[in-house]
């Protein structure tokens, strides 16, 4: 650990690591500093030049993402001189620019929008008319969309696939105003973690085919949560929006830093894995396959367990929250059901990379496993309760929990996923993690709490 | 004037670029030196002799070679800077081409100091017959065994000028794009996959042996205190005799235009000179009439000596097309790295476009200087102040002729 000693900046003092980025300092006590090429996973590339500011004794401006912390170092980063380099480099960075923002999915979370809002020039001086073309609808794979007009070249997104994923499938090909991000001769991007690029993207240039044009960005909300692809326990936000009339529609996941567990990324596969919390959903309670009153078929549900008493199988999910399990734990006891978790179909070796995949493929196992559940069920059984295992098991009657549609049972009740209540859960590195109630749908299904309060009563 | 052939030499000598006929007139006797002298006394005496680069910066030599480390597990590397594509500038080619075997003598005593066993020549690939000369003289050199101590590889350029800056070159030489490095915090070797390097013009090295064959004391006599020794000074454009000719720094301008070059071509009025390739600032006659030739006197009027390579411009020069010309060099030879380059070389050429096509207005005259305002110290590397420094030159210097050009309105 590098000693810890005092800066000052706009006059105020501030305790920094000795030799650590200016630009970290910044951003961390959220003084305004523009930036489009810098970026905490990348670290600093140097070339967008907008991070400038003035340090006391240097007769130039320098860039924040490249200057060292030292002792008694007074910076400047509002001066007058200051906004108005910044200005100039942005009108710059705006000359060929097709300032196209209306048609731009990017609009509403733009850094160029954002910088131009604090120091551009509202009358511009450009005299000259054409600007440099280039391929607007570059289909790059992995769901993204490239525009190479809006790209200010800040290279986070070719950083990334060389520093982060070592796949080197994007490039800066062409010099001065005619460089542009492409793809290497022959190639694709086809990473499993691609999509990244789309959020490391400061501009419109790199776009999600699956996001694009679905939604207004300053239409969505975003609560936290946690990714439930595997056991890593990805950070992320899901942004969902409720339009009038409407019902309560997830548009996208987006990865929320943790640099105890997902650092700044997730998977495209986890990303990508909203749509599964929308589709195939089972939204009402059937006995025999047809639609049933609650009461009609809690009052089923509660002979059966009278009636199979001392030979219920209670099967809990390990995508379960922590606090759903613990319910069904102290439920099970209740009615002196055996609970199992069948953690087998989970194992997926092939899933597994060295950065964010775990072979794991339930987000909640290390509960399960914390709580001694039993994860090897007998092959025949009675009566089976399952709160939302995938498989159907050996039983004489099976009664589903379910937030998916799934085969022919006695009795199926529906449940809210994971993005329609809040919970916990504990990733394979034992880090337990919460996830907020993010989704209020029209006509929302119990959570498996409420359900249980329901048989009790 | 007086005659001092420090790199010139054998440059009229028939057939100079053979070992054999090189030989006969003194190649490689300077590698005699090395018996005597250890590596740490190679570099003080080129210490002593104030040898300054000859690639445009005039930094000292020295002073570079001396941040190798002597000692150390990683191998140093010497790298031979030919990616000579200043506009103006033609002289490392002369030493490739036609004494080749200066370079390579130069480069066995640099390695020799340095400590290198490998040592890289990184060539334009537009010197494709320069290079064919100088592969056939490393192959004569290999044959007759005198690169036991160290290999040179030639490794051919793919176009771009600013692989000509020592960080963008090693970058292509790693075989990445050519975009300058950010400078490091302290001084420090360059470094060429990761391993220390040494960076140095193909003058420079080949300005080596005559050092350690005759001691610094004997290239000091040549030029002036500050700027010891002697630049391969070139002129194109408006003169009788364009070329290469070596002259002692601190020589005096017009003296050289006239001697060497005999005068303004077909008589007519010296205009206007850029005095070392195109980035450097623009000087008028007048400021050319007492004007020597040596680093602190170029820097003194506000230009710089940059690589001796001067473009001579007569009174029928438009001043226009010439900023024009230089100009669209920039654009497109800027790497797109930083924003107030890529953009603003490409912005500046289609504001001279305007006003070469008589539709400029006075907004655009003041927006090219902003822009160079804009380009000047705000970048990695000094491709845009270059830039910078060449449209306010021009537009400083000319400006009523910039002025006449405008559309009336």
């Amino acid at each position: 650990m590098r000693e810890m000693i005092d800066i000052i900046v706009d006059s105020k003092t501030y305790k920094a690591q000795n030799g650590s980025l200016l630009i970290d300092l910044l951003i961390r006590e959220k003084i305004k500093v523009p930036y489009f090429c810098y970026h905490e996973s990348l670290g600093a590339d140097g070339n967008c030049r907008m991070c400038m500011v003035e340090i006391e004794g240097q007769k130039r401006p320098q860039i924040a993402c490249d200057t060292l912390i030292k002792p008694n170092m007074q910076v400047r980063s509002n001066s007058e001189n200051i906004c108005k380099v910044r200005t100039d480099i942005l009108e710059l960075e705006l000359i060929n620019h097709p300032v196209d923002c209306p048609t731009c999915d990017q609009a509403g979370e733009c850094s160029l929008q954002d910088f131009y809002m604090d120091y551009g020039l509202h009358n511009t001086k450009i005299t000259i008319q054409e600007k440099v073309k280039h391929a607007k609808h570059v289909d790059l794979g992995s769901n993204v969309m490239l525009d190479q007009e809006r790209c200010v070249l800040c290279a986070r997104c070719t950083r990334f696939t060389d520093k982060i994923t070592h796949t080197h499938e994007l490039g800066i090909i062409g010099r001065g105003d005619e460089a542009k991000v492409s793809t290497m001769p022959g190639r694709k991007l086809d990473n499993p973690y691609a999509m990244n690029v789309v959020d490391l993207c400061p501009v419109g240039a790199l776009t999600s085919k699956d996001f694009r044009f679905h939604q207004r960005v300053w239409f969505l909300q975003t609560s936290n949560s946690v990714c439930h692809g595997c056991a890593k326990g990805c950070n992320i936000y899901i942004d969902h929006n409720k339009m009038k009339y409407q019902d309560d529609v997830i548009y996208r996941f987006r990865p929320r830093r943790n640099d105890a567990v997902n650092g700044f990324f997730i998977c495209d596969e986890g990303r990508l894995s909203y749509k599964d919390l929308q589709e195939n959903r089972q939204e009402s309670i059937l006995l025999y396959e047809e639609e049933t009153q609650e009461n009609k078929a809690l009052q089923e549900l509660k002979n059966l367990i009278e009636n199979y008493k001392e030979k219920i199988t209670l099967i809990v999910d390990a995508n379960l929250f922590t606090d759903e399990i613990e319910a069904l734990v102290a439920f099970a006891k209740s009615i002196s059901a055996t609970l199992y978790s069948p953690l087998e179909i989970y194992k997926d070796e092939n899933f597994k990379d060295d950065m964010l995949k775990s072979a794991n493929r339930a987000a909640n196992y290390k509960t399960i496993e914390n709580l001694n559940i039993n994860t090897t069920l007998p092959t025949k059984n009675a009566l089976v309760i399952n709160f939302n295992h995938p498989l159907d098991f050996e039983a004489d009657v099976q009664i589903n929990f379910t937030t998916h549609k799934r085969g022919k049972n006695r009795l199926t009740f529906p449940i809210a996923a994971f993005s329609e209540n809040a919970g916990h859960l504990t990733n394979e590195d034992s880090i337990m993690q919460e996830c907020q109630k993010a989704v209020f749908k029209n006509n929302p299904a119990p959570t498996i709490v409420e359900w249980l309060q329901k048989v009790r009563s | 004037m007086r005659e001092c052939k420090i790199v010139s030499k054998k440059f009229e000598i028939e057939n100079a670029h053979t070992l054999a006929v090189a030989k006969k007139h003194g190649a490689y006797a300077s590698l005699e030196k090395l018996k005597e002298y250890s590596p740490l006394e190679i570099i003080n005496i080129i210490q002593e002799s104030k040898l300054r680069g000859k690639g445009g910066g005039g930094a000292s030599a020295a002073e570079k070679w001396a941040l190798m480390p002597q000692t150390g597990d990683k191998p140093s590397f010497l790298v031979v800077n030919c990616d000579e594509s200043e506009p103006g500038t033609f002289k490392d080619r002369q030493i490739i081409s036609k004494d080749p075997h200066l370079l390579l003598e130069g480069i066995l005593l640099t390695c020799y100091a340095i400590k290198a066993k490998h040592a890289y020549i990184y060539i334009r690939g537009e010197y494709f017959q320069f290079q064919k000369i100088l592969q056939a003289a490393i192959d004569e050199a290999y044959a007759e065994g005198l690169l036991t101590e160290c290999d040179i590889t030639i490794h051919r350029g793919a176009g771009a000028y600013i692989c000509g800056e020592k960080s963008a070159l090693l970058e292509s030489m790693e075989g990445k794009r050519g975009h300058p490095r950010l400078k490091p915090k302290q001084k420090e070797p360059e470094w060429f996959f990761n391993n220390p390097a040494l960076v140095n013009n193909v003058e420079t090295i080949a300005s080596v042996p005559f050092i350690v064959q005759n001691g610094a004391e004997v290239y000091k006599a040549f030029g002036t205190k500050q700027s010891p020794g002697t630049l391969l000074f070139a002129m194109s454009g408006h003169v009788e005799r364009p070329g290469v000719y070596e002259a002692e720094f601190g020589t005096s301008m017009m003296e050289y235009i006239n001697h060497f070059g005999g005068g303004i071509k077909n008589g007519k009025k010296l205009k206007a000179v850029i005095p070392g390739g195109v980035s450097c600032g623009v000087l008028t006659a007048k400021e050319c009439e007492n004007l020597t030739l040596d680093y602190e006197a170029l820097r003194h009027i506000g230009s710089s000596l940059g690589t001796g390579g001067m473009i001579i411009m007569d009174e029928d020069t438009d001043m226009i097309e010439a900023l024009k010309n230089i100009l669209e060099f920039y654009h497109e030879e800027s790497c797109g790295q930083c924003t107030p380059c890529r953009e603003g070389t490409g912005w500046s050429d289609k504001l001279v476009a305007k006003i070469l096509d008589k539709r400029g207005t006075k907004e655009d005259i003041d927006k090219l200087l902003e822009i160079a305002d804009t380009m000047d110290g705000k970048t990695i590397c000094v491709f845009a102040p270059s830039v910078s420094i060449v449209i306010v030159s021009f537009i400083s210097k000319f400006r009523d002729e910039f002025e006449a050009a405008l559309c009336v309105k």
